[in-house]
């Protein structure tokens, strides 16, 4: 076999040469500031700075508010991801059932998705308000003691509401046009072979979705990993305690507020390997399974 | 084994749209019957009815003695295979055919049994653990099959099956349904719009035209003796040659064209306006000038075992197909003497089309 060498030209460079200049400025030197400066000790104002090799990592990995981040951030991501995905999967097979109105309704249903994280953050807050919140109201009406300025418990619940609430839209869309996308003989053939609805849906439907559905759990991951930061800025603020900060969250607020930018840089440093991690575990194992 | 008895089925759209306008017909142990049309004519509508997936707005679907109007599909034992395979392509080509006997509570070794026999029969024993893509269209086709037959329903339903494939499987997988259809003995019913199809698969043809059945019976009859136009023109290929004739006064002879005169071997009120239908190869090409149809070459279509001449006919020029075996040399313009049996004459009714 001969292999086809083509001519050296530096034409197919050129063309990629913005994509890489875009990922060198918004990501690969961030990401590198970001691995210098988590291993520096640097006074509040950035006035001095000093090489500590690894003392950020440690502070980080042994202080309890870091580990209870972390472990809030999983219980959250779970939680956001197979909430939005089992309810829009539920939506969409009834919206998939429906003919008269349909257009109309599956509008509706989409709408969620044009409503940006910060302002859907702001509807909920305002939902659970204690004086005026409606929800808030009636959740103590029915005998909840529902008090999510000091309750942790309660608190997550808000965040994850609006969280989830904000993906299902989203969701919703990739589901309806994955059930469209299932050749209407195929089901029928099913309806031939099988007459329990139910079994139907999950020996047929669901595994032919399955694609979509492992689409779906690596961007909803991501979402609740980081896009719910507006989410959580606006309603909870990560209050009470720190206990529904993410932790991106707590990078900002290190960062930021508590101006302590080598450990803020450690933890983001840290974060990214966790990225790294989940995403190779999701397409490696997870991503093999769903083909068909 | 099972009858199926349509009594006055209709099918009515929520829109309006009326589909089916009631249709009676009994189908025998074993008969292979084919609906035939054009599209659009119900033919589908009319088999997916039997199958369940389309409601029936009036009339009964009786299958073996009972009423299946409102049965589930997956309750009346019958099977399908659709145009376009409608495997489950998540499944390999073993679990697609168990797939049924599986939700049925059938037990692993029956399942297995059965599997593989259809498998034998059908020739897809190497291809059991492949994925439906992994195949060509026609085994593809074959998967779906078997996923008919493991079950040994009461009644299989073929919807365009043949349509996917390419000409000469479609040749190779005719004769092999046929086949396979006989072997069984399965009481069957099978639309296509083919008509080489409908004319050898058919115990029985139905030739369906706007939501109506317009004529039912052995495919020979329907060649021989239309009920209809339609019928006439939709089944033959080429298409019967149409014109426009008029009974003469001795009720024994059509005029056709300029004055042509052809003769009928029964009696028809004189001067009556018919449509005078001949098919292409009932047309008899006579060497010297003695025949009674005269028309000029427009063009020649040779195909080697036969040869289609289409000719220029009457003052009108209308178009006449004439059907020869064998190769025949014509030059465009010359002029064809034609003749045609009287037993080979058609009439029909000019506006109703009904045969006369």
């Amino acid at each position: 076999m001969k292999r086809v060498q083509f001519e050296h030209s530096a034409v197919p460079y050129l063309f990629i040469a913005p994509q890489i200049l875009i990922i060198s400025i918004f990501f690969l030197w961030p990401a590198a500031q970001a691995l210098y400066q988590s291993f520096l000790l640097e006074d509040a104002f950035g006035m001095s700075s000093q090489f500590v090799w690894f003392r950020n990592f440690e502070d980080v990995l042994t202080s309890s508010s870091w580990t209870r981040s972390a472990i809030f951030t999983v219980v959250f991501s779970v939680l956001v991801s197979v909430l939005s995905i089992a309810i829009s999967l539920f939506l969409a097979v009834r919206a998939d059932e429906v003919i008269r109105g349909a257009k109309s309704y599956k509008t509706l249903l989409m709408w969620g998705y044009a409503i940006a994280p910060p302002v859907a953050g702001l509807l909920g807050i305002m939902m659970f308000n204690p004086l005026m919140g409606d929800l808030y109201k009636a959740f103590n009406s029915f005998g909840f003691e529902f008090n999510h300025i000091e309750n942790a418990n309660d608190a997550a619940f808000i965040v994850i509401l609006i969280a989830v609430w904000k993906q299902v839209s989203v969701n919703f869309i990739f589901f309806l046009s994955g059930l469209q996308g299932i050749p209407k003989s195929v089901q029928e053939a099913a309806t031939l072979d099988c007459k329990s609805p139910e079994r139907r849906f999950w020996t047929i439907t669901f595994p032919l979705l399955a694609p979509t559905t492992f689409f779906l759990l690596v961007i909803n991951l991501t979402y609740a990993f980081f896009e719910t930061f507006g989410i959580i800025d606006v309603s909870t603020k990560g209050a009470p305690g720190g206990s529904t900060a993410t932790l991106v969250y707590k990078v900002y607020v290190d960062g930021f507020l508590g101006a302590d930018m080598g450990g803020s840089a450690a933890q983001s440093v840290l974060l990214m390997i966790m990225v790294s991690v989940l995403t190779v575990f999701q397409f490696r194992f997870i991503e093999r399974k769903v083909h068909y | 084994m099972a009858t199926v008895t349509l009594n006055q089925a209709q099918k009515t759209y929520p829109n309006g749209f009326k589909a089916i306008h009631g249709i009676d017909l009994k189908i025998e142990h074993g008969e292979f019957t084919v609906l035939v049309g054009p599209s659009g004519c119900g033919k589908s509508t009319l088999l997916r009815m039997i199958a369940g997936l389309e409601g029936i707005s009036d009339g009964e679907i009786i299958i073996d003695d009972k009423v299946v109007n409102t049965v589930a599909p997956a309750d009346r034992d019958i099977a399908m295979v659709f145009q376009n395979y409608a495997l489950y392509p998540h499944m390999n080509n073993y679990d697609n055919m168990a797939y049924g006997l599986k939700n049925r509570g059938y037990s692993k070794a029956e399942i297995d049994a059965k599997v593989r026999e259809a498998a034998r029969i059908l020739q897809l024993e190497d291809h059991l653990e492949r994925k439906p893509r992994q195949l060509s269209g026609g085994q593809r086709q074959r998967v779906a099959m078997g996923r008919a037959i493991v079950r040994q329903p009461k009644v299989f339903l073929f919807d365009e099956p043949l349509s996917n494939l390419d000409a000469k499987l479609r040749v190779d997988m005719r004769l092999e349904i046929k086949n396979l259809q006989q072997r069984l003995g399965i009481t069957s019913v099978y639309v296509t719009h083919d008509q080489v199809e409908a004319m050898t698969l058919a115990d029985r043809l139905i030739v369906m035209n706007g939501g109506v059945a317009e004529q039912i019976g052995t495919p020979i009859d329907i060649y021989e003796k239309p009920a209809s136009q339609f019928v006439a023109g939709f089944i033959g290929s080429p298409a019967m040659n149409f014109l426009k004739g008029k009974v003469s006064d001795d009720k024994k002879h059509v005029t056709v064209g300029d004055g042509v005169m052809l003769d009928l071997d029964h009696v028809v009120e004189a001067g009556r306006d018919v449509t005078v239908g001949i098919r292409p190869e009932h047309l008899e090409l006579l060497k010297d000038g003695e025949g009674q149809i005269n028309a000029g070459v427009r063009m020649v279509e040779s195909l080697g075992a036969e040869t289609l001449a289409y000719l220029d006919f009457g003052a009108n020029a209308d178009n006449v197909t004439l059907r020869l075996q064998g190769t025949h040399k014509f030059e465009k313009g010359e002029k064809l003497s034609l003749s045609v049996p009287a037993s080979k004459i058609h009439l029909f009714d000019i506006e109703s089309g009904q045969r006369i």
